[in-house]
């Protein structure tokens, strides 16, 4: 909220410099997020004063002034405005002024005649909304005073928080100045003359709805003149940031940032029979709001009426039928609560938040619906004449007493980890306007909590006040409430700063490890981790979705499912949750191609999102995207393109280091990976559990093309980890390193071309028996003297065991097993 | 043969040998010179054996002219030897010479993500104070997300977090880490110490300060005797942790429907050290998270009995400390991924 110190003033002395109630202010709990010189845009405008005031020779619509500023020669300006006379004191811009949105004024002519400066309207000032005439000041302003020194003003930007609507007001920031400097609150005296025929003859109100509208106060003021506020109302109001319209609405805005009391006036001509019935709105009825937009109102829509039809929407916004126009004369205020609930779903509903409807739907009390009324009228007599009505319509007339709030001091002091004497919080809460009690009665209870689950113990022996809270402090429900009142008010600054001595709880694991120990080995493999948004577009669903069902690694969760939609979506580019981390990786890519980027290496360890039925299901993933070099280029090296082999050696480190053995099998065409470039891998531990698994490939060509990356390949996997979503690292179960000799044997196998070396290796191990240690491939070769269908894949096996080198003879006997299991299981014979 | 013509033999083959151990060139030459000369079969040998023809008076004195002879012939193979390697030596370096200014072999050089270094370094802080890292789902529970944190439907303060709903029925995107909270009370028994890290979603419109995707850490402590005096206390040592040693901070009055009373916490502006800049809109503060009590009825949604157990909460945006820690004026630069930004945080 914005607010002008100079009407902050009107109701709280303030002794303490700008900056330095801002910052108390904030300190209290009523953050200042800025403070602006208002009219600092002023500069060199003066106050001067007209000598002559003649029509200019050439031009009949301007005319040629003289101005004293105080000092020097008498200024001639021209000047196009016809509400000026001589003796008038007026804004004068000099030659080198500055006014708001940047206007320079410079000496210039006009019609042939020279004018040094200008004199200013309200509006070109920015204080009142005034462009037609000349700004009239006050006659007693000093001639040739800076502008900026008699109506410059320092404007607060107050963050109110939602619970303090009573803040939302000079008056309730006021009592919060006052809660820091002790001031007295000056309340206005509202002191309303009234005359000719009672308001209770004129108007009738009947609510029909009474929960959703606690009170409804009418007023009615008769013979009023619509006309410009006084400059000074529009200057506040301006200040505060709403735009002047008319001294009758401009009352009623006045008096909502005055006291936070919403007020809406109407034309009473334009209300039949005087009958006002407050009421829901029926299915099928439409209203032209004051916006002039016709609005089909649903069934829940609280309206105030007539019995021809509605008025206006309650407490959100009036209709254009019954608007404060320049006939009106008669006027019929309406202060009025309004359910919170109902008003912020019907703002909701109808994209309508206005000032009003914002201080409506953090709740109102009762007897403001009085006071406002009774201001408003006043102020409409005084700004735009008329009789003000005898009496008022009120709906409800009974206005609650102060509640009572039961409070602990120990408690507070328990909570705060304070010291405070009873005493001291007494005097800090008489300091927000919250009285206290010691008669406690003998069944009062203490309230721990309120609202949606509402608790209460009895007082017991403990020491209990009862705290006298303030009608407009409707935040204060509970225990907890007064010792915030008692720590804001003292100062949190005061509150001790200590480290816990409470007990602590017992060891867990930590579910970031195994995370973090993949993201240190990858990054330690050279990749760059990204962190991409879950968000995504639908397009990303149909061109990445994995097509086959998933298979997680052990204790993660799979995917399945189909994409979650958001149904409110900022864009269509981010209207659904992705399924797997490809598509975002790609994206990743793309953009660092058009910055020019060529080789990537990049990895993301996120979330893969999808619904069944009504369960939301969410499963981690490490995604990694390779393109461009493998191997950089040098001056002595060309560059070495990436390829499969890189990924899959990174997929192979990433299992090695969680103590997996990977496993590669050719993966069925998806349409997202390369038919012939398709691995899935999987990584198990000693035991066979299946640790890791995951698809590693080269993205389609289609796809680059579809995707738009600019790259010849790029290499993608997508592994399911276990531990990835919470585990910990597994441990390390060494063996100590051996100390015989080795045996060494070169196998080649000729087996047919279409079988996968993996297989080849498989039937090894299977039968290598108990001295086998390792098995490495270390060529493959196809070509003569072999025949067309065939390859070679050699082979290096090592021997050893832990008591003994192996004899020769043991490990020829172990080799011919090998050979005969090979013939057997792959058809393959050993090439000499 | 007899002794005169021995020695005279013997000095012959040393003379003969010292001129051609002077005229080799390579190491190898005169190894093979020497296994020519002091070999099992060598020129000396062939020689010494004469010494056998002679009577055994002379032998003595033969054999003192024979070692003199075997010794000056060693040192002459052996200095030619040092000379010969030396020279080899001093060639294979000339030859071997490169230009050691150039660049070495590139080797590709990972980095990790500020954001997820940021949300870990936080958690690495107050894991010294005990607390534990959990995490929940981010398809939440209007129940979780408000409800259950004392935000009925159509309470006012649902204007502070702009929600993005999906299509199944009950369901939203966290708009916080805050329903962690309920979870963590749920599954757990006091004392409790926990740390919420992760994503969060908004409807909000993307700028330099906004963002509708970004991360928080939550933190939760319950016991029966923890303060707000505690909360300030943890929080100092936070921003000491985070921002260096005699950073001053400042601890005010906020506003959560789950917290009373509420806390905001600010540190000296990290570019201006406190006396006012753009940076910290002249305050020379900067406000890095929020926090409060745990709100009665929080506790009671999370199964806890309000009159016996109390704590605090708090939550940072991790961005936001991002911001502080590596000078980021821009939001963006974090999901946008653009490499060249991303590789400086080696």
């Amino acid at each position: 909220m914005r607010v002008p110190l100079s009407w902050l003033r009107e109701y709280v002395d303030i002794q303490l410099t700008p900056e330095q109630l801002a910052e108390r202010l904030t300190l209290l709990g009523m953050e200042v997020k800025g403070v602006e010189r208002w009219g600092a845009e002023w500069r060199n405008v003066v106050v001067g004063e007209l000598l002559t005031v003649e029509p200019h020779p050439r031009a009949d619509r301007l005319h040629l002034t003289t101005v004293s500023i105080g000092s020097g020669e008498p200024l001639q300006i021209v000047c196009g405005a016809h509400n000026i006379a001589p003796g008038q004191r007026v804004p004068v811009a000099l030659p080198g002024a500055v006014l708001p949105g940047d206007r320079r004024i410079e000496r210039t002519e006009k019609m042939g005649i020279a004018s040094a400066g200008m004199l200013c309207s309200g509006d070109e000032l920015r204080i009142t909304s005034d462009g037609e005439g000349i700004l009239i000041l006050p006659a007693d302003m000093p001639l040739g005073a800076a502008l900026v020194d008699l109506l410059g003003d320092v404007v607060l930007d107050v963050d109110v928080k939602p619970n303090r609507g009573d803040a939302l007001s000079m008056l309730g920031l006021a009592r919060e100045v006052a809660a820091v400097t002790g001031a007295p609150v000056r309340w206005p005296e509202i002191d309303v003359i009234e005359s000719g025929r009672p308001v209770g003859e004129r108007l009738t109100v009947t609510v029909r709805d009474p929960d959703l509208c606690a009170r409804f106060v009418g007023r009615w003021v008769s013979g009023v003149r619509i006309a410009p506020s006084p400059d000074q109302v529009q200057m506040r109001l301006l200040a505060a940031g709403m735009r002047p319209v008319s001294n009758v609405v401009d009352a009623s805005n006045y008096v909502m940032l005055e006291m936070g009391k919403p007020i809406h006036t109407f034309d009473a001509a334009a209300i039949h029979d005087g009958r006002i019935v407050v009421r829901r709105a029926v299915a099928g009825e439409r209203i032209e709001t004051l916006d002039h937009v016709e609005r089909h109102l649903a069934d829940d829509t609280l309206l105030i009426a007539d019995p021809r039809g509605p008025l206006a929407i309650a407490g959100i916004m009036g209709g254009a039928g019954s608007e404060i126009g320049d006939a009106t004369t008669e006027v019929i205020v309406e202060s009025a609560v309004f359910d919170p609930i109902s008003i912020r779903r019907t703002g909701q509903r109808y994209a309508l938040r206005s000032e009003a409807s914002l201080r409506f739907e953090k709740g109102q009390e009762l007897r403001l619906a009085r006071i406002g009324a009774d201001r408003t009228a006043q102020l409409v007599a005084a700004w735009a004449g008329g009789a003000v009505a005898p009496g008022r319509v009120d709906t409800n007339p009974e206005e609650p007493r102060e509640a009572r709030v039961a409070f602990r001091p120990s408690r507070v002091n328990r909570l705060l980890g304070t010291a405070l004497s009873t005493a001291e919080q007494r005097d800090l809460l008489r300091l927000v306007g919250v009285a206290t009690e010691e008669a406690v009665p003998a069944s009062t209870t203490i309230v721990i909590a309120a609202g949606t689950r509402p608790l209460s113990v009895p007082a017991g022996t403990t020491e209990t006040l009862l705290a006298v809270v303030p009608t407009w402090r409707r935040d204060i429900l509970i225990e907890a409430d007064i010792a915030e009142e008692v720590a804001r008010v003292r100062g949190y600054e005061l509150v001790p700063a200590m480290l816990p001595r409470t007990p602590t709880p017992a060891w867990r694991p930590d579910p970031l490890e195994l995370r973090d120990a993949v993201r240190a080995t990858l990054a330690g493999a050279g990749l760059t981790e990204v962190v991409t948004l879950a968000l995504v577009s639908p397009r990303h669903g149909e061109v990445f979705g994995w097509s086959s069902a998933d298979i997680a690694a052990r204790g993660e969760t799979a995917a399945e499912g189909s994409p979650i939609t958001v149904t409110n979506p900022l864009s269509s580019e981010h209207a659904i949750l992705r399924q797997g981390l490809v598509g975002s990786l790609a994206d990743v890519v793309s953009a660092n191609l058009r910055h020019g980027l060529q080789d990537m290496a990049i990895f993301e360890i996120g979330k893969g999102y999808g619904r069944s039925g009504e369960q939301a299901i969410e499963w981690w993933r490490a995604g990694l995207a390779l393109t461009g070099a493998g191997d950089p280029a040098a001056w002595n090296r060309p560059a070495r393109p990436v390829d499969l082999d890189d990924a899959k050696g990174l997929a192979e480190m990433l299992c090695r280091s969680l103590g997996l053995e990977p496993s590669w099998t050719a993966l069925a065409d998806e349409g997202v990976l390369h038919p012939g470039r398709a691995a899935r891998l999987a990584g198990r531990d000693a035991l066979g559990a299946l640790c890791l698994a995951g698809r590693v490939g080269e993205l389609h060509p289609r796809l680059l093309e579809a995707w738009e990356l600019r790259t010849d390949r790029l290499v993608v996997a997508e592994l399911s980890v276990a531990g990835l979503s919470g585990g910990a690292l597994p441990g390390v179960r060494s063996t100590p390193p051996p100390r015989f000799q080795a045996s060494e044997r070169d196998l080649a196998i000729v087996v047919a071309r279409e079988i996968p070396a993996a297989v080849v290796e498989a039937a090894i191990r299977s039968a290598g028996g108990e001295l086998l240690r390792t098995v490495t491939l270390f060529d493959i070769y196809q070509g003569a003297p072999l025949s067309a269908g065939e390859r070679s894949l050699a082979y290096r096996l090592v021997y050893s065991a832990g008591d003994r080198t192996p004899t020769e003879q043991e490990v020829e006997a172990a080799v011919a097993a090998v050979t005969a299991s090979i013939a057997a299981v792959v058809g393959g014979r050993i090439r000499s | 043969m007899d002794l005169a013509g021995l020695t005279r033999d013997l000095e012959a083959l040393r003379d003969e040998v010292v001129s051609a151990v002077a005229g080799t060139q390579e190491v190898s030459a005169l190894a093979a010179l020497e296994v020519d000369v002091l070999g099992k079969k060598g020129r000396l040998g062939v020689v010494l054996r004469g010494i056998g023809g002679l009577p055994t008076d002379d032998r003595p004195r033969v054999g003192a002219v024979a070692n003199a002879v075997r010794v000056a012939v060693e040192e002459v193979f052996q200095a030619r030897g040092v000379e010969l390697r030396a020279k080899e030596l001093e060639a294979r370096f000339r030859a071997e010479t490169v230009d050691v200014t150039t660049p070495g072999r590139p080797i590709r050089r990972g980095s990790l993500h500020p954001i997820v270094e940021t949300a870990g370094r936080i958690a690495e802080i107050f894991s010294q104070f005990g607390f534990v890292v959990h995490e929940g789902p981010e398809v939440e529970d209007d129940l979780t997300n408000f409800q259950m944190l004392n935000i009925p439907p159509d309470h006012p303060a649902r204007d502070l977090w702009d929600t993005l709903y999906v299509d199944i029925d009950g369901k939203l995107l966290r708009t916080h880490t805050s329903p962690g909270q309920i979870r963590v009370m749920h599954a757990s028994t006091p004392p409790i110490r926990a740390l919420l890290p992760g994503r969060c979603f908004r409807y909000e419109a993307i700028d330099a300060s906004h963002a509708s995707e970004f991360f928080q850490v939550e933190g939760l402590m319950i016991d029966e005797g923890t303060t707000l005096g505690d909360l300030r206390g943890l929080l100092d040592q936070f921003a000491q942790a985070m921002f260096g040693q005699g950073k001053r901070t400042r601890f005010r009055p906020g506003y959560y429907p789950f917290t009373e009373p509420s806390v905001a916490f600010d540190v000296e502006c990290v570019v201006c050290g406190g006396s006012g800049c753009p940076a910290c809109s002249r305050s020379g503060w900067m406000t890095i998270l929020g926090a409060g009590m745990v709100h009665p009825v929080v506790l009671q949604y999370g199964g806890l009995d309000p009159e016996r157990y109390q704590g605090f909460a708090f939550g940072m945006g991790v961005e936001r400390i991002a911001n502080l820690r590596h000078s980021v004026g821009d939001l963006r630069l974090y999901m946008e991924n653009d490499l060249r930004f991303l590789e400086q945080f080696r």
